[in-house]
């Protein structure tokens, strides 16, 4: 079932109506809640709920454990609870994820040198979203030891935290604190966070169905077949390509927010106009930032303590590993590997001027937008995450190397352009670049509106919204790019 | 509660205008478009009255010229096709449309395999041009149901018109001329290094096939002549691919002029543009052919035309 489809529409007003239904009741709302999230998992991936269900009970007596044995003072115990836990929430990653991946790397590198292995993976069916909640799974017993948060005694309070349906194919990677400390109270109707939260549904959908879609029409008509297509408009393609990154996965993140908000919760931020970056530390640091901060601070803060004797080298070493785990975390392919290297190469030069470890401000003209040497330092970032995509968007090392071998042939070729799609797609992103910047720069700037629609601001805003959906948007209830890892 | 109704009631009342004014206005550019989409579509569904129209997909819609047939059949035409691969889906509602308005005396369908195999080029959401003629008959609404979201969606008039703002914007310089009557000429001649046939190795699809016959009854109940035509191809497949068009026209009793393998035009490069279109010169030439054949079969008793082809299994 696919976020913005007609199906799920239908499936959340009923949800919506018996969960404001059962409101005074806690127990009951939250007890139907997690019957809908399993429902909505099953829709997707039935033999798979099973395995969220066993996680899910694992990783609960695991923590149980952890904080007795923290209450009896038996540091070790705990400690090694603790590793158990991340050793199962990574092992059903390594499992389902990258066997299979590391089989074959092993099979190709010993054909290398001359050991002929007959070994194949099995078939392994990757359970949906299984990124996302072993990271879940994984904070929740880390923050327990770290004694970030305490073990939640109902079991049903955090299978909803792992299950939660708005959240759990794509993110956002909520922490568990502030989700178990919201859903310890009951949710009353309030027609606030209904708006509110129905405001951002209809923003992701804009997002996802009127660019990234649209986009899609031209970036994968000439990204499948490349090698039929000129140097410009593979160049065209793979500018294009972060944007429609970026309208994908931000426009799933603003439905979650806007679904959760609708029924509640508030769910952690996920994006924060990422490509208004002048460097690529910068640019992480509003990219999918439930994962760049749930890595941060599992595994980038505790090796850059453990490597600190190191000075920056110890600094670069952890930022390296850091930025490979993220690569790979997208999935078990040399491509996310190369991905993940790649960036973490672009912070070695801020780490060795210093960069990284202050903060640059952009400076800003008078009409109060960047000026131009910082405008061109984010075009220039721009470009760096580009090359990186292209890495990304390849199926295989092999298609990426040969992408960049048939730019020099195809140089002379003319520009591919669908003109329908490319002048609906730039209508539309003119207002998401118009939004960004208005946030970005201009926080308390309004759209000028006359004083008789002034009241109704959002109701129109909302409506606008809609028709400019209808008008624009592509229905073909394509799957979000995220929705594979 | 009150503060939420009062929230969508605004909303609601809102989209509503938004999208009617919205809707208007898109349908003032799409009745003015000379794009050819745009243009053959409303004109076919909303203006012609010819007593002969022409209908299929852009075979049809480069390959027969009215002016010429109308000398030929000494009745005025209308050549109704359109291009992307329109299949039997927006044919089927398209007459429905055209047969709220007036009924006319012929139509000659220029079939595609497309029009009963399993193509996955070519399937019901073809139909979804018609959109912007949501409610105007049963058939074109039978035919939207199926084509995606555009009966969910039909009390929207905006998105009827959904993903087509620039075509329509910039639809008066398009290059359809309307003294043509609907022809769509095509200057230039093929290139022929590489050409090679179009093979259809698909199975036949029954919603199609009954498509087609619903088509061919509907002519029947109106009195309207129907023939189904095939014209040439600049090569031909080995396999004979109208041979289900065939049967089908002999089963319902009805004339089927087959010049797919016709000599005077197959490997003649220097009358088509590509391999499955004819251009101007290879219009010309056959448009007075086969006005000839039609102005004879339009007059004489259908009987004496039956097809000779093996039946068709029921």
């Amino acid at each position: 079932m696919v976020v913005n489809s007609l199906a799920f529409l239908w499936f959340f007003v009923v949800v919506l109506a018996v969960y404001y239904i059962c409101q005074p009741k806690r127990q009951a709302q939250n007890l139907f809640l997690l019957a809908c999230s399993y429902w909505f998992y099953a829709q997707i991936d039935i033999k798979m709920a099973g395995l969220l269900a066993v996680l899910t009970l694992v990783f609960w007596f695991i923590g149980r454990s952890i904080e007795q044995a923290i209450g009896q003072q038996h540091e070790r115990r705990a400690s090694r609870l603790t590793t158990l836990s991340v050793v199962v929430g990574i092992g059903a990653l390594f499992y389902f994820k990258y066997l299979n991946f590391f089989i074959d790397s092993f099979v190709a590198a010993a054909n290398v040198v001359g050991l002929h292995l007959s070994w194949t993976g099995s078939h392994i069916v990757v359970p949906v979203g299984l990124s996302f909640f072993t990271f879940k799974l994984m904070s929740y017993t880390l923050d327990i030891y770290h004694g970030k948060t305490v073990h939640e005694r109902n079991l049903g309070n955090f299978a909803n935290y792992i299950a939660f349906f708005p959240t759990i194919l794509s993110g956002p990677i909520d922490r568990p604190k502030p989700f178990l400390r919201q859903i310890a109270n009951a949710r009353l109707f309030n027609p606030d966070n209904l708006t509110a939260g129905f405001r951002r549904v209809l923003w992701g959908m804009f997002l996802k169905m009127c660019i990234a879609d649209r986009l899609d029409i031209y970036v994968s008509a000439v990204w499948n077949n490349y090698d039929h297509h000129s140097a410009l408009s593979i160049g065209l393609a793979s500018l294009l390509y972060p944007l429609q990154m970026y309208a994908d996965f931000s426009g799933y993140s603003e439905m979650a927010i806007g679904v959760a908000l609708m029924l509640g919760f508030k769910v952690a931020e996920n994006f924060k106009r990422p490509f208004f970056t002048i460097n690529i530390a910068n640019y992480w640091s509003r990219w999918h930032i439930t994962l760049t901060s749930w890595l941060t601070d599992y595994v980038f803060m505790p090796l850059n303590i453990k490597l600190r004797d190191w000075g920056v080298n110890g600094t670069i070493a952890a930022i390296m590993l850091n930025m490979t785990f993220i690569g790979m975390w997208h999935g078990a392919d040399w491509t996310f590997f190369l991905f993940g290297v790649y960036h973490g190469l672009w912070y070695i030069p801020l780490m060795v001027s210093g960069q990284f470890f202050k903060k640059t401000k952009v400076k800003l003209n008078k009409v109060g937008l960047p000026t131009l040497p910082f405008a061109l330092r984010m075009v220039g970032n721009y470009l760096v995450v580009t090359f990186g995509l292209m890495l990304f968007h390849a199926d295989n090392i092999s298609m990426f190397w040969d992408i960049l071998c048939h730019l020099p042939e195809a140089w002379d070729g003319s520009l591919f352009l669908d003109m329908a799609t490319m002048v609906n797609a730039a209508i539309c992103t003119v207002a998401l670049v118009w939004s960004d910047v208005q946030e970005e720069w201009f926080p308390n700037s309004k759209l000028w509106l006359p004083r008789w629609a002034e009241r109704w601001r959002m109701e129109l805003l909302m409506a606008t919204e809609i028709v400019c959906i209808l008008l624009f948007g592509v229905f073909d209830n394509n799957q979000f790019i995220y929705f594979q890892f | 509660m009150k503060k939420l109704l009062i929230h969508i009631v605004v909303i609601a009342g809102l989209f509503a205008v938004m999208d009617r004014s919205s809707g208007m206005l898109l349908k003032f550019l799409y009745n003015r478009s000379n794009a050819t989409d745009a243009y053959k579509i409303s004109y076919a569904n909303e203006t012609t009255r010819d007593a002969i129209l022409f209908m299929g997909s852009s075979r049809c819609l480069h390959h027969y010229v009215p002016a010429i047939l109308e000398t030929e059949l000494g009745a005025s035409c209308f050549n109704a096709a359109d291009w992307g691969i329109k299949n039997i889906y927006y044919q089927y509602g398209l007459l429905g449309n055209i047969l709220e308005r007036y009924t006319p005396q012929a139509i000659v369908l220029e079939v595609h395999p497309c029009d009963w195999l399993q193509t996955p080029f070519s399937g019901r959401e073809r139909a979804g041009s018609l959109a912007p003629y949501c409610g105007v008959s049963e058939a074109c609404d039978d035919m939207l149901k199926l084509a995606g979201n555009y009966w969910p969606c039909r009390l929207s008039t905006v998105y009827r018109y959904t993903g087509s703002l620039p075509d329509l914007l910039f639809g008066r310089w398009g290059t359809m001329n309307r003294e043509l009557k609907g022809w769509k000429p095509m200057d230039g001649q093929i290139d022929t290094t590489g050409v090679k046939a179009e093979e259809y190795p698909f199975a036949v699809d029954t919603e199609r096939v009954a498509l087609l016959e619903r088509f061919m009854d509907v002519c029947r109940q109106h009195n309207i002549r129907l023939i189904l035509t095939i014209s040439p191809m600049y090569v031909c497949s080995q396999e004979d691919v109208f041979l289900f068009a065939r049967q089908l026209a002999a089963k319902h009793h009805l004339p089927c002029i087959d010049h797919y393998r016709d000599q005077d035009f197959v490997n003649h490069a220097e009358l088509f543009y590509d391999f499955g279109h004819m251009n101007r010169q290879g219009a010309e030439q056959y448009s007075k052919k086969i006005g000839k054949e039609l102005a004879r079969l339009l007059t004489d008793n259908l009987n004496e035309t039956k097809a000779a082809v093996p039946e068709i299994a029921d």
